[in-house]
Formats: structure tokens, sequence, C-alpha cells
């Protein structure tokens, strides 16, 4: 393709003048196809070495000899597949494509798995562990060998262990992943200190799912839906985003409707065919009315909901002496709604009636093939916000598009569940800082109430373990935990994880760099569609040192600096805390192939994959042991679908000496139920008492929330009738992300940050104009225990009446943390004046700087965001657990004393309001003692018997004797 | 063989995913991108949508950057890929004047132009470009547009398509399927500073040093330049829309870009105003004695002969100096006369310079050897007039920028270098004294040359305007930003006033050596305006 030099030319270069550039431009690489088609990937056999031309060089031919080795992204939860081009000159990562072997990202991503490699390469990042100078949080570090951290926790833990202080050890985990792994170590030192980020995120959705069919996420077959309606941002965020955002679109291709409820534009409801921009918390109103519609209309499906909807029961409960037919509950249900018209509902939320009525008949057109998910947004916003997920799983049960092609399936379906080695027993303890009796249906950890019940005397962390965890920054009120980091009588010593600096990390006693996604091990499944399907995070520095036939040992050897990655950490921390093996911890950390050895990374996933359906079989096809299959391709499609899983036939070893309710026609056996009857076939039906879909819930009758005995409407903490207009009283809907970064996590990846910096708030024209504000002005948001000042983007892609901001934004550094995240950070001023009152100020925004990566000192942006977060108080919903975010406040117009990132917060207030919440909450026992329902599903599920209130000695142990 | 691209707006879900895609590929540098997500917001609540549209290099089959690179860095490929060859790059920025869609940026680390090249590093091995392979929802489409089997072809003969700009006739080869005007025509809204995620604060690209000095010196630095260099643009909005319609659009009435990538400011600046400034003393300091002889009025005396050819030996000096000042890669300015692209009027101009610049030597060689030799005063007239004057072709190359495309714009430079020479020599006369024929001619050619110099004024902002971009800059001057500049630097100083004083002179050699003064400040601001005003108009 070069061009030939003209006559000048020609003469100079070759006299020497000028430099020769017709050298090296010729093409000596062979083409991949035959055609002038394009083919998106190297061929596998190429792997261990492809050749390409250097893309800087060009047009010059530098021919670059890179290794292509899987692993997955670590942004966000999706866990696409990325492969690493491993130079092999000077062996380090050039850059990350997507894997097409990866059966949910095919070979694409979003914008944050291609910037994987700012994170790798971050000048900021932490390469040694760390351990603090002087007081906690004072900004001094000095470097520690892994060693002398080792044997500093591990010893801790051995003795809280020896003296029963078991519930004095947590693990608190932001990003989770790492399937099963932590649940395993935890279990082996009989711990119960699993506390994760759940109830921040998504627990709320998965109360209203579970406590319909035991499931607690939705698994929509976008791809083959004819409607879609989310009330999520699946187009930009979201359990899973790129997976989800590739079908939904391929389903409207193909013809399907897109209905979006958001107050906010979303880029998703920008390009969905309704966007029914609702009230925030009004959402369940607008399902039921479109439920009303679909019933009035006769649009359900009735098969379905004969069989698969304990509508007997609830006649039987709710209408004793009505016969128990279904025309009769059918009438009952329509009685029920009745008052749930699209009037009704456009009055609650804003969304016109006749919208709410053509996208119910669209609804109910599309019937088997109605995909649905709802995610964060109403769900994680509102007191009662499992209502949301609740009612719109109802649309599914009445078109009866549960499970089907096209329609929504529990995730548990598309999950796959490795089986482990030694697994060692269910613990034998009840942290109640993580499953307090206030919130005995709480569907993860309280986590976010951890400070409060702290500081309440309710116990005490020894030994409080963060990883890739934020708490400071992201949840609510950071401020209270802040006060109690800094408090060692609280915190006895924390280790925060973490490939990056965090504004929690600030406030650790270790910093330990653990590795990013390409550095570390982990296996990751989603339920991204119809199929199941393995995927394998690995540290491909390391795979690639295997390849090329100089292996090495621990993953920090062929890591940056000294990172470390959690599955080696957790390994060698367990043996250190058992050395002798006398606290039966050891025996779970032997090698199931080396009697007595050290169980390896390597070994460990051996043991899974060779336990994965089918994968043993493809392997062998290739001449390859199932390990390094997934070590080679990164990923493995177990099944392409899996409809109708509640139809599977109950297994016959399970069936036998089981017995079927004559009336119920749930089988059972040993108490404890394992399938329905339908049709004359055992089948396992779903894991409810009920084996059904609840559409009646006796669970929450019998925890004495008989208002919430059928799926309803529940008024937000922000309902309209709460905030005085008068006073400037408004929601704020602060949950929102965006589809460039990720929570705290993205803070190193300098081209997310280049395209996103600073988080305004959202306000309609008209409400601008109230306040008198426009564009860019600086407006204060008074919430209920401080405020934040930020400046106003005034848009008409936001409900009236309604104010946005996004999360993500808004990050800081105090002037003592010398580094962290400076792509992402401003510089603040934060001042305590001892009685609970916190002030912060921003000295400086982001700014230009010097480092290795020349690109720090191009930086161009320096508004930096608002943390607004900090600033919330906390909103446990008494029966989800789940933090209500939405927040209500009083927006005023900046004062001349308000600076942009002015935040301040009394953390006595913040007492107060969760004082008040916990007021709502209606505490266990429960039924039969129990402190929680035995078939609800609970994270690092302890023995059974610890569900009984009477079985449980004062640190949170099983009663000698019990159940023995 | 022909590659092209198609942006599926019915797909691209905004997610800028090959935006980074790019990044890495090509290790592009923070602040510059080759392709980037443009997004719009369009409607009144609840009919809003924001609008995705994915932005870079057309690869056009007429591409002005081709034409006008100096060089050949930047060349058509036989499979219809617009590549460039940052080696041979002098980093000019004139393809970034050509280019009508704001395609091309300075890379920071290599300090040469640089834009999408359709990956071709990939493409000739046989891979899809980094950003088709990201893109979720498989909304780039590349391919071979001859073969009537590929994809891209199929999607061509069966779906509506646009593209940008058609009216340049530039032909792209990118086609957007369901794309709307408000994202593709970048005058149905401005480019804010603010974006919805993000505020650009610093220099990028060209301008990228200026972000690097806030972090060690002032942050005001970084500021200023913005202002300078245009890149806050609060005024410019002000001038596009009048007071009252920009508060609309900041409270969101009219469609408004929410996203666009960042500013890469007035990539010519005052070396460019600067030269053409000193190329027209150089050129007048020739011509204006040579219309006297021509003219059989009486010229310069033997002295005044040697300052004729001083001047523009010395001003012909600094014009190249500047020349070479502006490359970002002063080192390769040889390339231009070395590896010459000779549609181009840079090496076209810069051989003219060359040829000018040497008749001028063997001119004063011939005066002191007392010789005259018609044919060298013509020849060295006639490459005067064409140095004068090939800038604006150059301009005219230029096809990004409207108001550059203006008939008079050759005329305009003549008579500025007319005006220029004329003036120089008034003050020549000051410092030596002179005949007083000479003088008079002087003062009447002065005074004809404004006269002139003001009805081209009139004809270039006054007749109606062929494009709007035309008549936001128009507006911009007569009215916006510039209005300062021109009516009391253009119009006053450089015009009405030094005709005043002329006419009332009578020869008197102070007057007249002020009246030059006022002209020669004149013609910079005016040139300044000229070159700075059509580079605020944001081309995407
Ligand atoms: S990657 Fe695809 S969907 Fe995302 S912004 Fe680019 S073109 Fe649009
Ligand atoms: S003129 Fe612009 S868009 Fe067209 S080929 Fe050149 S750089 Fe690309
Ligand atoms: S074709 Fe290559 S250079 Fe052009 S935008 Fe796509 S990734 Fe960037």
């Amino acid at each position: 393709m070069t061009k030939k030099p003209g006559f000048i030319e020609r003469i100079a270069e070759s006299i020497g003048i000028i430099p020769n550039l017709h050298k090296d431009r010729d093409l000596d690489l062979p083409h991949l196809t035959q055609t002038t088609d394009l083919t998106n990937f190297p061929p596998p056999e190429q792997w261990d070495d492809w050749v390409e031309y250097e893309a800087k060089a060009h047009p010059r031919r530098e021919k670059k000899h890179y290794q292509i080795v899987p692993t997955t992204c670590f942004n966000c939860e999706s866990a696409c597949g990325l492969t690493a081009f491993i130079d092999k000159e000077t062996g380090q990562v050039r850059k990350f494509e997507g894997n097409p072997y990866h059966p949910a990202s095919r070979g694409r991503n979003c914008a944050k798995g291609p910037a994987t490699i700012n994170q790798i390469t971050d000048p900021d990042r932490i390469l040694y562990p760390l351990k603090r100078k002087g007081k906690r949080g004072s900004g001094e570090w000095e470097r520690v060998s892994w060693d002398s951290v080792l044997d500093d926790i591990a010893g801790r833990i051995r003795k809280a262990l020896q003296e029963g202080r078991n519930n004095e050890i947590a693990y608190h985990v932001g990003r989770p992943g790492h399937e099963g792994y932590m649940d395993r170590i935890l279990q082996a030192w009989n711990v119960d200190g699993h506390n994760s980020h759940t109830n921040i995120c998504s627990s709320g959705a998965r109360f209203g799912y579970a406590i319909w069919y035991g499931y607690d996420r939705p698994s929509p077959d976008h791809t083959n839906a004819k409607v879609i309606l989310l009330i999520s941002a699946h187009l930009e965020s979201g359990h899973y985003f790129n997976p989800h955002a590739q079908r939904i679109i391929e389903a409207k291709m193909k013809g399907a409707k897109l209905m979006v409820m958001d107050p906010r534009l979303s880029n998703t409801a920008s390009m969905s065919d309704y966007w029914m921009p609702s009230y925030p918390g009004s959402e369940a109103a607008v399902l039921l009315a479109m439920a009303k519609i679909i019933l009035d209309e006769g649009l359900y499906n009735r098969a379905y909901m004969e069989n698969w909807v304990n509508w007997q029961e609830y006649l039987e409960h709710m209408h004793p002496g009505v016969p128990v037919t279904f025309e009769n509950y059918i009438e009952k249900l329509k009685e029920t709604y009745a008052e749930y018209t699209p009037e009704y509902a456009y009055e609650e939320s804003g969304v016109r009636p006749e919208m709410i009525r053509e996208t119910a008949r669209l609804i109910g057109e599309a019937g088997e093939q109605f995909a649905t998910h709802n995610w964060r947004s109403a769900g994680s916003g509102n007191l009662g916000g499992w209502a949301v997920a609740r009612t719109l799983h109802f649309l599914n049960v009445l078109t009866g598009s549960v499970g089907t092609k096209g329609g929504t399936m529990p995730s548990e379906w598309n999950k796959f569940k490795p089986s482990f080695f030694a697994k060692p027993p269910a613990q034998k303890f009840w942290n109640e800082l993580h499953f307090p009796n206030e919130y005995p249906l709480a569907f993860f950890e309280m986590s976010f109430l951890l400070p409060h019940f702290l500081k309440e005397g309710r116990g005490k962390m020894d030994v409080y373990f963060s990883r890739v965890f934020n708490p400071v920054w992201t949840y609510p009120d950071g401020f209270s935990w802040i006060e109690a980091f800094s408090d060692e009588s609280k915190f006895g010593l924390h280790a925060a994880l973490t490939p990056t600096w965090s504004e929690t990390a600030f406030f650790a006693d270790y910093v330990l760099p653990m590795g990013l996604a390409s550095e570390r091990h982990d296996i990751n499944s989603y339920e991204t569609h119809s199929g199941k399907w393995i995927a394998f995070r690995q540290p491909v520095l390391r795979e690639a040192a295997r390849r090329n036939g100089k292996p090495v040992t621990f993953t920090y050897e062929a890591n940056p600096g000294e990172v470390w990655e959690e599955d080696e950490f957790w390994i060698e921390l367990s043996w250190r805390i058992d050395p002798d093996g006398s606290l039966g911890i050891k025996q779970h950390f032997i090698s199931p192939y080396r009697p007595g050895e050290k169980v390896t990374i390597d070994e460990y996933y051996q043991y899974i994959f060779e336990r994965v359906p089918g994968l043993p079989e493809a392997a062998q096809k290739q001449g390859m042991n199932p390990l390094d299959y997934m070590k080679k391709y990164g990923a493995f499609e177990i099944e392409p679908h899996c409809y109708h899983q509640n139809l599977n036939e109950v297994k016959p070893e399970v069936l036998e000496g089981s017995v079927v309710d004559p009336k119920t026609q749930v089988i059972t056996k040993g108490g404890k139920p394992v399938g329905i009857m339908v049709k004359g076939k055992a089948v396992e039906g779903f894991p409810t008492p009920s084996r059904k879909n609840e559409f009646f819930s006796k669970t929450m009758i019998d925890w004495g929330w008989p208002e919430y005995a059928l799926p309803t409407y529940v008024k937000s903490h922000i309902h309209p009738e709460t905030l005085d207009k008068s006073k400037g009283e408004y929601v704020l809907v602060p949950t929102f992300r965006l589809p460039t970064l990720i929570h705290s996590r993205s803070g190193n990846a300098k081209w997310l940050y280049e395209i996103s910096n600073r988080n305004p708030v959202w306000m309609h024209p008209q409400d601008a104009q109230k306040f008198g504000l426009k564009t860019g002005d600086l407006v204060k948001m008074n919430t209920d225990i401080g405020y934040f000042v930020d400046k106003v983007w005034v848009t008409e892609g936001m409900k009236p009446g309604v104010v946005a901001c996004s999360h993500h934004l808004g990050r800081w550094r105090r002037p003592e943390d010398k580094i962290g995240n400076r792509w992402a950070t401003n510089t603040v001023a934060i001042k305590n004046d001892g009685q609970g009152g916190w002030k912060m100020s921003t000295i400086s925004g982001i700014k230009p700087f010097a480092s290795a990566d020349k690109d720090s000192s191009r930086i161009f942006w320096s508004d930096g965001g608002v943390h607004q977060n900090i600033t919330f108080p906390v909103h446990p919903d008494p029966i989800s657990g789940m933090h209500c975010w939405h927040q209500r406040v009083r927006i005023e117009k900046a004062g001349p004393e308000d600076a942009y990132g002015d935040i301040f917060v009394d953390t006595n207030k913040s007492m107060e309001v969760y004082r008040e919440w916990l007021k709502m909450t209606r505490p266990a026992p429960g039924p039969g003692g129990l402190r929680r329902p035995l078939w609800f599903k609970r994270a690092l599920r302890p023995v059974d018997e610890l569900y009984y209130l009477d079985n449980v000695n004062e640190n949170g142990s099983l009663k000698e004797g019990v159940g023995q | 063989m022909k590659y092209g691209f198609i942006i599926d707006n019915r797909k691209c879900i905004g997610c800028h995913a090959c935006t980074t895609a790019c990044k890495s590929e090509h290790d592009v540098p923070v602040g510059v991108n080759r392709t980037w997500v443009k997004q719009v917001e369009k409607g009144e609540f609840p009919h809003t949508r924001r609008l995705f549209s994915v932005m870079r290099c057309n690869h056009c089959t007429d591409a002005p950057c081709v034409d006008i690179c100096p060089v050949e860095a930047l060349y058509i490929r036989e499979d219809g890929i617009v590549d460039f060859d940052k080696e041979r790059c002098i980093a000019c920025k004139s393809c970034m004047q050509a280019c009508p869609y704001d395609a091309l940026y300075i890379d920071p680390e290599t300090h040469t132009a640089a834009k999408c090249n359709y990956c071709a590093h990939r493409v000739d091995i046989g891979l899809e470009p980094a950003c088709v392979n990201v893109c979720p929802e498989h909304a780039i489409i590349s391919g071979d547009m001859d073969n009537p089997e590929s994809e891209i072809a199929i999607l061509l003969g069966t779906q509506q398509v646009k593209v940008r700009k058609p009216e340049k006739g530039t032909v792209p080869n990118l086609f957007y399927i369901d794309a709307d005007d408000a994202s593709l025509n970048p005058s149905l809204t401005t480019r804010p500073q603010d974006t919805l995620w993000g505020r650009q604060e610093g220099g990028v690209g060209h301008f990228a040093k200026a972000a690097e000095k806030m972090a060690f010196s002032n942050p005001d630095v970084v500021s200023a330049l913005m202002e300078v260099n245009g890149q806050s643009t609060t005024a410019d909005e002000v001038t596009a829309n009048g007071k009252a319609r920009s508060v609309d659009l900041l409270i969101g009435k009219t469609p408004r870009r929410v996203y666009d990538t960042p500013n890469k400011g007035i990539l010519w600046g005052w070396e460019v105003s600067g030269y053409v400034w000193t190329k027209a003393i150089a050129t007048g300091a020739i011509l204006v004695p040579f219309v006297a002889w021509l003219m059989g009025a009486m010229g310069p005396n033997l002295e005044g002969q040697y300052w004729s050819l001083g001047l523009g030996i010395f001003f012909l000096a600094a014009t190249g100096a500047l020349l070479v000042k502006d490359l970002d890669q002063p080192t390769r300015f040889v390339y231009v006369l070395l590896r010459p692209q000779w549609k181009s009027w840079l090496p076209r101009g810069g051989y003219a310079i060359t040829v000018f610049g040497g008749l001028m030597a063997l001119s004063l060689v011939l005066l002191y050897l007392g010789q005259t030799m018609a044919l060298v005063q013509w020849l060295t007239a006639a490459f005067a007039v064409l140095v004068a004057v090939y800038t604006a072709f150059l301009f005219a190359q230029a096809k990004g920028r409207d108001f550059w495309q203006s008939p008079t714009l050759a005329l305009h430079m003549l008579v500025h270098s007319l005006m220029a020479g004329g003036s120089a020599f008034a003050l020549v006369n000051l410092i030596t004294g002179a005949e007083a024929g000479w003088t008079q001619f002087l003062n009447t050619f002065l005074m004809v040359s404004l006269g002139a110099n003001l009805a081209i004024l009139v004809s270039e902002l006054a007749t109606p305007h062929p494009t709007h971009d035309t008549h936001r800059v128009v507006d911009m001057i007569v009215r916006g930003v510039y209005r300062n500049r021109f009516w009391l630097g253009t119009v006053l100083i450089g015009n009405l006033i030094p005709l005043a004083l002329l006419f009332v002179s009578g020869g008197s050699p102070v007057m007249m050596a002020a009246a030059a003064l006022m002209i020669l400040a004149g013609i910079y601001i005016t040139e300044h305006i000229w070159v700075e005003a059509p580079q605020r108009i944001s081309l995407s």
C-alpha cells in the first residue's frame, strides 16, 4: 500500500537529506480470510504466538508477537470475557479485547472492558502491603512484608476463635463474585462473618421475587421476547449490562417493544418505545393498573395460573366459604385490584392512563414472551420498594411468562453451582450484627447499619476485612462509618483488600493490594440470558509464564509489585490460623490430589472444572484436561437454554420415602417440601412452601405483615403526601449509574474519567425556574441529616417535581492522602467538631499531575463532582432490610457562603433517623420461635438449628447438645 | 474494493465502548479522540430523547484533507481507507482546517496529526477494526461496499442512510441509519464547555501542553489560554443565538449537545495571521515600485530600491520563520519542498516563496551591479503576486471553513499586500526622505488601495452569505466577539482614519507615516480576525 515517492522526494531520500520513509511499509503477514471480509478474532490455534502489526507504528510494519490469554472483566457484575494481549517481548499486557468464546458477552464489551488496561497501569495503584503509622486515618503508611501481615492477622483470628469470639470476625465485600470461595473459607473458620453490599443494592428487588417463588433474581430471556419491560436501565448499567443490552437490542431489531419506567431519561429510556416517567415509588401502582387491565380484558394465561399459582390456598385463607374454583379466584382478583384503575395509577405516577392501557394490552398479547427486569432504581429507592418486584413478577405470572422462551426465568436456573472438595459444614454461629432480630425477613445482611449497631454497643469487630468495598464513600451516612472506623474499640483491626485506593482504605490498619481483573482467579456464572455458562477469571501473566515453561508457584510472583490475589491470601491465612490443624480448619485446605499437602490454586479449580457437566468431554475433544481448557478458552457453555425448570421431574431417589399432601399436592420429605404433583406428574416446582408462585403469602401473615399477604402497592417514604412542596421539599433520585463508570472502582481508569467526571443535579426547567436556577448554578440540597452543594443541570429529560443525581462521582482524598485515584479525586478538607458535626469542603478539583503515564499531565477536567451519599441517613426497609435510597430533600439556591462541593452532616441526626426507621420493624421471633423463615435463602447459611432463637448462646454460637 | 462504515442508530446505546476500544488499540492520548459518541438531547418532556451519534473520519472519496496535505501524509489507499503516515506529517494543521467534520487532531505525544484510519493495520491482516469488535450492539458495521454479499452492501441497499454535510462534496463513506439532523448537523446545536458528565478546563491535543503547565505553575494560564484560543465558548453561544436564546439553551428548550469530544481550540493562531502580514509587506515592497514603474510614475530612488529588496527579503524570511514556527514538527519543514504533494497550495506556495526569494536575491545582485533586466523584474513581480495571494487558495482548500471560501479572498490579500507595501515605503520615506513625485504617488496609491479594500470588505461581509456557517462568522465579526476589534481595528484604525489622514496629508511624510502605521496595524488585526473567527465554528 506504499505510495511511490515522487521525483524530488526520491532524489532527496536517496542522497539522504531526508529519511527514507518508504522502507518497512510492505505487507508481509498473511490475511486471515480469503476475501475482503474481515473476521473479528485471531484463530485460537494462534493464540500462543499471535502476530499483528503495532497500531502505533502504522504504516510502518512493526510486528508484535502476542500471547492471547483469556480472563474476565472485574468492572461491573457481568464478568464479560476479556482477552489479554501479552507482548512477548516486554512480558506486559498491551491491551484487552473481548473473548469470542464467552457465551454471555460474545466477544463484545462496554467501555469499561478495554479500560481495564488503565487500571493495570494506573500510576496511583497500590503495589505493596501497607501498614498504618500513627493514628488510624492519619494518612501515614509504611511498607511491610506479606509475611508479617499474614502472621499478625492469623494470630489475631486464631485467638478470637479460641476464645469463642467468632462473631468478631467479618469479611465485608463490595463486589462479590468469588462464587462460593469465601463461603468455604468462612465456614472452615466456623465464622458467620459474611457481610455484603446487597442491602444497599438489590435486596429490595430480591425480596419481592423471593416472596413469590423462592428465587431472588429475575433472568429475562430478552432475545426471544415480544415485549420487554424494564424498571431499570439495562442499556447502560446493572446486572448484566453488556450481555443484556446486546439481547434487548437484538429483540428490538426483531420487532419487540421496549418499555421503560424511570423518572429520568436514562439512555435506556431514550431507546425505548414507551418511556413511562413515573413518580419514584409509584411503580407498583402502575404495574397493578396493568395487571387490572390484563385481568379485566381476559388477557391472562389461564393454563399457567391454574397450575402454578397458590390460588387455592389464597381462597381458603382469605375467602373462606367461597368455593375454591379458578373462576372465583379470578373474580376475587378483579375485586382486589379494582381500585387500581389507570386513572388512579396516573394520579400516583404521572404516567398517562392511555399509555398504561396500551402497554398493558401489548404485555397481555406478548403472553409468554414477556421479559422483565427491575434492578436497583425503584426496588432500591423506596420504603416498600420490594413491592415493585413483587407486582412486576405478578405480570409475569399473569401472562404465564415465568421460565418460558422469551419470558423471565429465575436466576438460579442459569447459574452454575460449583462443587468443592473437603467442603466445610455450615457454621454454628449466628451473627446478629449481620442478621439482627429486628429484621427477620431481611434478604441480606444489614450491612449499612453496622456502624449504628456498633455505636449502640451490640458488639465489636476484632478482625474486619473490607474487600473491594468502600462504605465510607458508597454507603449512606459515611461519616458514621468514619466515626466507627476511627474508634479502635469498635474495629480492632481493619484490613482493606483492594486493588486501588478508596476512601475506606484511608481508614484501615492494613491496605493489602489485591489483583485486578487479569491478576487473580475466580469463576463466574451469571444469569445473562437463557443459557448457563461458566467463565474463568485468571491471572494472565501467570498463565503466560506457565505456557512459556516458567511456571510460578504464587500469583504474586507474576503480578506487578507484590500484588497478591485473594484466593491464595485466604489459603495462606487459613493455614496460619491453624498451623497444627487443632482448630479443624487446616483439613479444608489439604489438596484433594496430594494427601497431606497444602492445596494449590490450580488444584482448587481443577477439582471444580472436572465436575462441570460437559466440560471434561469438551476438553477431551481437544485433547486437553478441563483446567487447561478453561485456561485456554476462559469460558464454557453448559447449557444453551434453561427454560421450564419447574417442570423437571423429581428425581426418583428424592421421591423415595416422600409423601404427597392430598389437598395441596405438595410432595414433602422429612417435613421439607421437595416437589409438587402437577397433572399427575411429580415435578420440582418452585422452592416455596407451596412449590408454586405464592400470590398469597402465608409467610407475610405469619411474620406479622398481614396487610402484605398479596402483591400490593406500598406508598414510599417519599410519597408526595410526605413532602411539603411549599418548603421546597422534593424527592431526590440518587441511585442511577453511568455506562462508563462503576461505583468507586473506576476512579483509576483515565479513559472513563475523561468522558465522565462530575454529577450535577438534574432538574426540569419548571422546577429550575421555581428556584431561579439555570444550568451551572449552585444548589443546596438539604437532606434529613445535612446538605450538599452541587451544580444544576436543567433538562427536559427529568420528570417535573423530581430531581436526580448520579452515583459514582464526587470522589475525594484529603491533603494527607497524597496519592490515590488522582484522575478522579477532588482534594477536600474534612472538619469534625467532635459533637457529630462534620464539614467537608473542596480545596481543589482534579489536577494534572506528573507520573510515568504522560496522560496524567494532560488531564483537562477539574470538576470531580460532589459526594452525595455521605449526606444521606440510613433508611432500612422494615421488611426487606433494603436501604431505601431516595431522599427527601429541601432544595434551595446556594447562598453566598456556600461553595461548590460543600457538605455538612450531623451524625447525631443520623442516629435519630436510624432509630425512627428501626421503630417500624416487627422483630422476631416468628412462628415456632424462629428468627427467620426456614425456607428463606440466607447468605452463608448456618445450621438450621440456629434459626430457633432458643438454641443460641450469648456469643451467637449454637447451644451445646442442640440438634446433635 | 472500498471499505466503508455504517453507524446504525437504531442500535447504538451511547455506551462509549467504541471510544475506549479505539483508545486502547491506538494508545490515543487523553483529551483527543479518533472516534467519539456525540450526544444531543432533544424534545420537550416527556417526548425527550437523547440521540447518540458516533463521529469519526468519514473516509471520504473526495477527501479535502488529502488534497490539502502538503506532504502526502494523508492518502487514500486502494481499498478506500483514508490513511495517514505520521512520519511524513509536518503538523501544519491544514488537514484540520480542511476536514469539514473535525475528524483530525494533533497527537500530543507524537506532535503530528492523527485520526481514525479504519484500523488499517488490522484490516491488512483481515481483522475487523477495534471499535467494530467491541460494540455490544453491532451498531458499527464495517466492510467492503463493493462486495454485494457483504453485510454493509446489503444494508446500504435496503436501508435509508444519511451522511454528514453532503453539500461539502466530500462523498463520505460513513453512513448513518436512522440519524437525526440535530446530531449530524453541528450548526443546530452549539458546543458546550459543560457536558452532562464533564467540563473541559484545559487544552487538549495541540494545546495539551497548557494542561501540563497547570500542574506545575498557575492554573490561570489555562483559563487565559482557553479564552485566547476561543475554547470558552459562552461568547460563541451568545453570538450564535443572541442573549435570550442562549438562556433558553441553558434550560434545555432547544436541542443541545450533552456530550462532545473536547474542544481542540483554535489551531491556526497568531503565527498564521502573522505570516500573512509579513508576507503582505514582503510582496508589497516589491509590487508597489513595480506598479509605479508600470504606470510610468516616479518610483523610489536607488536607496529606495535597496529598501524595496531589503524589506522584501527580510519580511519573506520572517514569513518563512513564522511558517516553520507554526509547525508542530518544525524540523520537518523541508518536507514541504522535498516531499511535495502538488495539489496542495502549501508546497506550491513554498516553491513560490523560494523562487520569489531567489529572484529578489538575483535582483539585489543586479542592482548592485547596476544592471536592469526586464524579465527578472517581471518575474519577480509575478511571483510577488503569487506569494501574496496563494494563501487565499490554501484557505480555499480548507473546506471546513466556509468563510474562507469567499471568491474575493485572493483579491483581499493582494490589496493588503499593496497597502502593506505602500505603507512600508511611507515609513521608509520618513527615515530616508524621498522625492515628491514618489511620495505623491504613494499617497494616492494608498488612498486608492484603501478604497478598494473597503469595497472588498463590504462585499465580503455584506453580500448575502452562501452558508449558515459563513453567516455565523460574519455575525461574530460585526456583532459578536470580534466587533470591537473589527470596528475599531479594521474599519477605523485600519481604513477610515488613514484614509482621512492621507486625504489631508498633502504629502506630509509624518502624516503619511502615521497613516502607514495604522494601515499596518489594521491589516494585522483584520488577518487575525479572518484567520481566527472561522475556526470558532464547531464542525462536528
Ligand atoms: S460501542 Fe456501539 S453501542 Fe456503544 S456507543 Fe459505540 S456504536 Fe454505540
Ligand atoms: S476530510 Fe475528514 S472525514 Fe473526510 S477523509 Fe479527511 S479526515 Fe476523514
Ligand atoms: S476504525 Fe480503528 S481507528 Fe477508526 S475509530 Fe474504529 S478503532 Fe478507531
